[in-house]
């Protein structure tokens, strides 16, 4: 790291765990008061603008389709096939890993990474409600806690765009991924460099 | 993100707009337009070798 980069860094440390914290806590009440109001559409009115099967909506419980707070849907393009090993980065309650575990079977894997424990164990209850094992690791996806070339596909649902280090998670998606394995993932992209208000704003951020 | 799937070795990197996807409030609609603003589709391949 360049010491222009790194003095860069060390200025956007304090704000990053502010963001950090942000982010916990407006997820956390999605996930916690999912009738209320946020800056993004939520649940199943989302779900279904997305695409969403509606039968897929039907089968999961309703508190993972409550809380569903993705920007798109991945399944589109992801063609999880069974005995596939995915990872569900930023997992959230658990609709997208639900839905990949439907894909998959019993022969396949999924595994979910969020950095909120909370969010990790209502994530595996929904999916245990839906006679489904799914395993949650609580972690940074800047750090993705799961050895190199361990998973075929990578799913992910608005999540990256809350990192400040977005290029080393995708390198952590590079890492994590197995050799010809493939990501689906739907995110939210700006045209223009956003204004020093909206990035030093942690709820604007982490909305 | 496009070009860090790219920078990082990925291949077969493709992109599409998700329609529909719109802040509710209007007041960051509105910011998020002015800054062209919208979710997107990412497909990628690592390579086999």
């Amino acid at each position: 790291m360049t010491d222009v980069a790194l003095l860069h860094a060390e200025e956007q440390a304090p704000l990053e765990g502010v963001i950090k914290g942000e982010v916990l806590r407006m997820y956390q009440e999605v996930a916690e008061h999912p009738e209320g109001e946020f800056h993004f559409y939520h649940g199943r009115r989302a779900a279904e603008l997305f695409g969403y099967e509606p039968e897929w909506l039907d089968r999961a419980p309703p508190g993972a389709v409550a809380s569903f707070a993705g920007v798109g849907n991945p399944h589109l393009r992801s063609r999880l096939q069974p005995g596939e090993t995915v990872l569900d980065l930023g997992s959230g309650a658990g609709l997208d890993s639900i839905i990949a575990a439907w894909q998959v079977g019993p022969t396949g894997r999924v595994i979910g990474v969020d950095l909120n424990p909370t969010m990790c164990r209502k994530a595996e209850a929904h999916a245990a409600a839906s006679g489904l094992r799914m395993e949650c690791h609580e972690g940074r996806m800047e750090d993705i806690p799961l050895p190199d070339a361990s998973v075929d596909v990578v799913i992910s649902n608005g999540v990256i765009n809350l990192s400040f280090r977005k290029r080393t998670v995708i390198r952590e998606l590079f890492r994590v991924l197995k050799p010809g394995g493939r990501l689906s993932i739907t995110d939210i992209v700006s045209a223009k460099q956003l204004s020093q208000s909206i990035v030093n704003d942690p709820k604007l951020w982490a909305s | 993100m496009f070009v860090l799937l790219e920078d990082a070795g990925f291949q077969r990197v493709r992109s599409t707009v998700v329609p529909g996807f719109a802040f509710r409030k209007e007041s960051t609609r509105d910011a998020a337009e002015a800054y062209g603003v919208k979710a997107v589709l990412f497909t990628a391949q690592k390579p086999a070798t």
